[in-house]
């Protein structure tokens, strides 16, 4: 058999295909959404951001969170997902200066991020699914309080199994 | 030209009469008004009273503010409920024409307008007569009332131009759609070129009105390029309709359709289209398979129908052949049709993944958009940069540790169409092979009956009287010479399907032949020459504007849509071309629009085209603009001596900004005190 003469191999990373959810500038765009359409006073705190943000991850996760909204909070709804994406595009966002941390826990769009709002709106195919689905869920439906009966119910859920 | 002379706002509150008067004069005019006295409202009534409030982004009294339908308030701190309101807009072409138009009104549908055949507001004749009329739609109004903006574009000579709407009819452009290229408004007017411009279902619009706008030639050739190519489109859909009828024709037959494309294409010999049949697992054409039919079917009747008796040996046998043949169509089908539903289960799997790439495309495409806006914006890290540390990062939100580059955006972008190509192809070959299984199956199903059929009628005759004539035989014969007649049926039907086909291949020849000859380049010479003042007048105007972002040679006007664009060689030689905003900074971006509008209106002035000779900027001083600038641009704007420009203004409520911007140049001045609407006493 012949021998091989290799005197230099080298490898090349190729770069990875990556899911639009791990963008930043497309999850700070999400923020700015949510924030405007969906939160009072363009303020959140951590976990509604959160709770938004699983939704619009997949049609299934809007279906599910919308019949649980429309359906007057009655209907099942286990739990959501918290992603770290989401807390390191937050940090990015404040960073820009497009949100502020306010009270030390909840996060208010800056006149910066309503800019950025303003040019993602006037797009109109952009996020046209995303923008249509927050303006649904609406201002002041999910509130402080629902969030917190709705992560009691979490614990409840946990002891009960 | 359309002259707006004076506008009026008159408002019934629980308090009394409240309301605005204002004339306006030819050439320049400044509206002053600091911020909140309502000077969006003066200019909105003026659209309103138009009919031209689509451009606000709606329609009717819902896009007008709350001072002019709520309530109204004065001094700062004090409501007043509104009961009532009409804005009078009186205006100018060759004669003088008074509207009026109902805000908030129980008697009144807002869609309502009365015209008034003179100067209602600035004349002495108070008692002028009315003629109802109705905008957008009628809105429950009698059929005989007349059209305000059908009166409007007689009013001002206009000829609306026929465009092509999306799907291919005729239509005239709308009033509302030549409006943004005169009336800029603040809050999105300053986004793009021609940003307020509502939605109709009209291919190109913008280009189809700076065409009108600039009276081009081009109109009359682009209209029946778009002709041409809507009666491509019908062919296209005669030619699928075809298509499916052979396809269906083929079904009937149990056969497959071959030499056929689904897409519209000339054809030149019709022979290599044809219907192929399965016999003994050969194709054969469907003209062959019942030549053969006949030829047997004339061999059976040249035979004497024979007795059940002379027949047993033969019977036999044939029962044994039967049997062998049976058994073998059963093999076939039972092995196939699991085949058949693995092959559904993996189309299913297909369609699923084709979801879920075409929506992660989605959302990658909306990434890709939001980064280019970040950056505009601007922000850092869509520049791919730290926004603390300023070092670079990667496009990524995983976690630091996890070494991976991420593809670009762009790059992710092509992979994920890459792959919906891919899996688009492999659905469409996989629904052919289930359509070709599904096709085989059922010739099973037929064969496996006729075959059992065939069976019992052979059981039968063994066991009849010896003496009888064959049944079996005669059946035979009978069954052929259906099958004879049927085929017979269908290959009509198809030689018809084929000359309906020929004509739509003839039809299409002679269009892809007209389309050949079209001109490749539409404009005449006073087109070029008004293409050419427009390029120069906008140069010009950005120059004077002080426009940095770009070197002037790398700017060109569109010859497609008109609107300016940056141009960038490749590498390759090939020039690629894009919009302007996307490569200036925000002011300069505002400089562009300012100039674009103006060039817009000289280049009209100066060929005397269908400009209306009006031009309303609602707070052009954008973006921090410096206030030198905005003196070149109103000092541009002063001279248009014949025409009427109207510049909405708060001069950053400072009188010293007034001062500057306006110092030295010829305008007629219309000062807000205070609040728009304010107290009238009668």
């Amino acid at each position: 058999m012949e021998e091989l003469l290799i005197k230099k191999l080298s490898f090349t990373k190729k770069p990875i295909p990556l899911p639009a959810e791990y963008r930043p500038m497309y999850k700070i765009a999400l923020i700015v959404m949510i924030l405007k359409y969906s939160c009072r006073a363009e303020t959140s705190n951590l976990l509604k951001l959160h709770l938004l943000s699983w939704a619009l991850a997949s049609q299934k996760n809007m279906t599910e969170l919308r019949d649980y909204v429309t359906s007057n909070f009655k209907s099942d709804f286990s739990v959501w997902g918290i992603e770290p994406a989401l807390n390191r595009a937050l940090q990015l966002a404040v960073a820009e200066n497009i949100c502020d941390i306010v009270n030390g826990k909840n996060y208010k769009l800056t006149e910066k991020g309503n800019k950025f709002f303003e040019m993602i709106k006037a797009d109109i195919e952009l996020f046209d699914i995303e923008k249509s689905f927050l303006t649904l869920i609406g201002k002041n439906t999910i509130t402080d309080s629902r969030i917190t009966s709705m992560t009691q119910k979490w614990n409840l859920f946990y002891v009960e199994n | 030209m359309l002259k707006i002379r004076a506008i009026k706002l008159e408002v019934n509150t629980t308090s009394g009469l409240f309301g605005a008067e204002y004339e306006f004069s030819n050439g320049l005019n400044i509206i002053r008004g600091d911020n909140t006295t309502g000077k969006s409202s003066l200019f909105q009534s003026i659209l309103y009273g138009l009919g031209f409030e689509e451009l606000l982004g709606g329609k009717n009294e819902k896009t007008m503010q709350t001072a002019l339908k709520d309530q109204v308030e004065f001094p700062d701190g004090k409501f007043h409920l509104v009961n009532q309101s009409f804005v009078y807009l009186e205006i100018e072409n060759k004669e003088i024409v008074t509207i009026k138009r109902g805000i908030t009104s129980d008697s009144r549908k807002p869609q309502l307008v009365d015209v008034f055949p003179g100067a209602l507001l600035t004349g002495n004749d108070k008692t002028l007569p009315s003629r109802p009329m109705f905008v957008h739609d009628k809105g429950g109004a009698s059929d005989d009332i007349y059209g305000f903006h059908l009166f409007l574009s007689e009013f001002l000579d206009w000829s609306l131009p026929e465009v092509i709407t999306t799907k291919g009819e005729m239509s005239h452009l709308y009033l509302q759609q030549i409006a943004p290229a005169f009336i800029i408004e603040q809050k999105s007017g300053w986004s793009d070129f021609f940003a307020t411009l509502p939605y109709y279902p009209i291919r190109n619009t913008e280009s189809r009105v700076v065409e009108f706008i600039l009276d081009l030639d081009v109109f009359e050739n682009q209209k029946r390029k778009q002709q041409l190519s809507s009666n491509k489109q019908q062919i296209n859909t005669k030619w699928n309709l075809l298509f499916l009828q052979f396809n269906k024709l083929a079904e009937k037959c149990g056969g497959t359709l071959r030499g056929l494309e689904q897409n519209a294409s000339i054809i030149n010999s019709v022979g290599g289209i044809y219907i192929a049949m399965l016999k003994n697992e050969k194709e054969i054409t469907l003209t062959d398979f019942n030549e053969q039919q006949k030829e047997e079917l004339a061999e059976l009747e040249k035979q004497q129908t024979t007795t059940v008796g002379s027949n047993i040996n033969k019977n036999e046998e044939a029962l044994k052949k039967l049997t062998d043949k049976l058994n073998q169509l059963s093999l076939n089908y039972e092995m196939l049709s699991p085949e058949l539903n693995y092959d559904n289960e993996k189309l299913k799997q297909y369609t699923k993944q084709l979801e879920a790439v075409s929506e992660d495309l989605r959302k990658n495409k909306g990434a890709l958009k939001v980064k280019s806006l970040g950056h505009e914006l601007p922000a850092e890290t869509a520049d791919d940069s730290c926004p603390t540390c300023h070092q670079p990062i990667k496009d990524s939100l995983l976690p630091s540790e996890i070494k991976q580059t991420p593809m670009r955006i762009e790059d992710n972008v092509s992979f994920l169409e890459a792959q919906q190509k891919m899996i688009e192809v492999y659905i469409e070959g996989q629904e052919k092979v289930i359509r070709e299984k599904e096709k085989k199956l059922l010739t099973y199903q037929t064969q496996l009956s006729e075959t059992r059929q065939e069976i019992r009628d052979t059981k039968k005759e063994l066991v009849q009287d010896e003496r009888l004539p064959s049944v079996l035989e005669i059946e035979k014969r009978l069954n052929l010479k259906k099958k004879v007649e049927f085929f017979s049926k269908q290959i009509e039907d198809f030689t018809q399907l084929i000359e309906e086909l020929k004509a739509l291949s003839k039809e299409l020849e002679n269009l892809l032949t007209k389309e050949k000859n079209l001109p490749t380049d539409f404009f005449t010479l006073t087109d070029r020459k008004k293409l050419a003042s427009l390029y120069d007048d906008f140069i010009a105007l950005l120059k004077k504007f002080n426009y940095q972002s770009k070197p002037f040679d790398a700017i060109k006007i569109s010859n497609e849509n008109y609107l300016p664009v940056a141009e960038k060689s490749l590498d390759n030689g090939m020039k690629l071309a894009y919009n302007l905003k996307f490569d200036s900074s925000a002011s300069d971006f505002i400089r562009c629009l300012w100039s674009y509008y103006t060039a817009l209106f000289k280049t009209s002035v100066a060929f005397k085209t269908n400009h209306p000779m009006l031009l309303i900027f609602d707070e052009p001083k954008q973006q921090d603009m410096a206030i030198g600038n905005f003196k070149s641009f109103l000092s541009e704007l002063s001279q248009f001596k014949e025409q009427q420009v109207l510049v909405f203004a708060s001069f950053e409520n400072s009188d010293d900004s007034f001062k500057e911007a306006t110092q030295g140049l010829k305008f007629s001045l219309n000062r807000i005190e205070e609040k728009l609407i304010k107290p009238i006493s009668i």
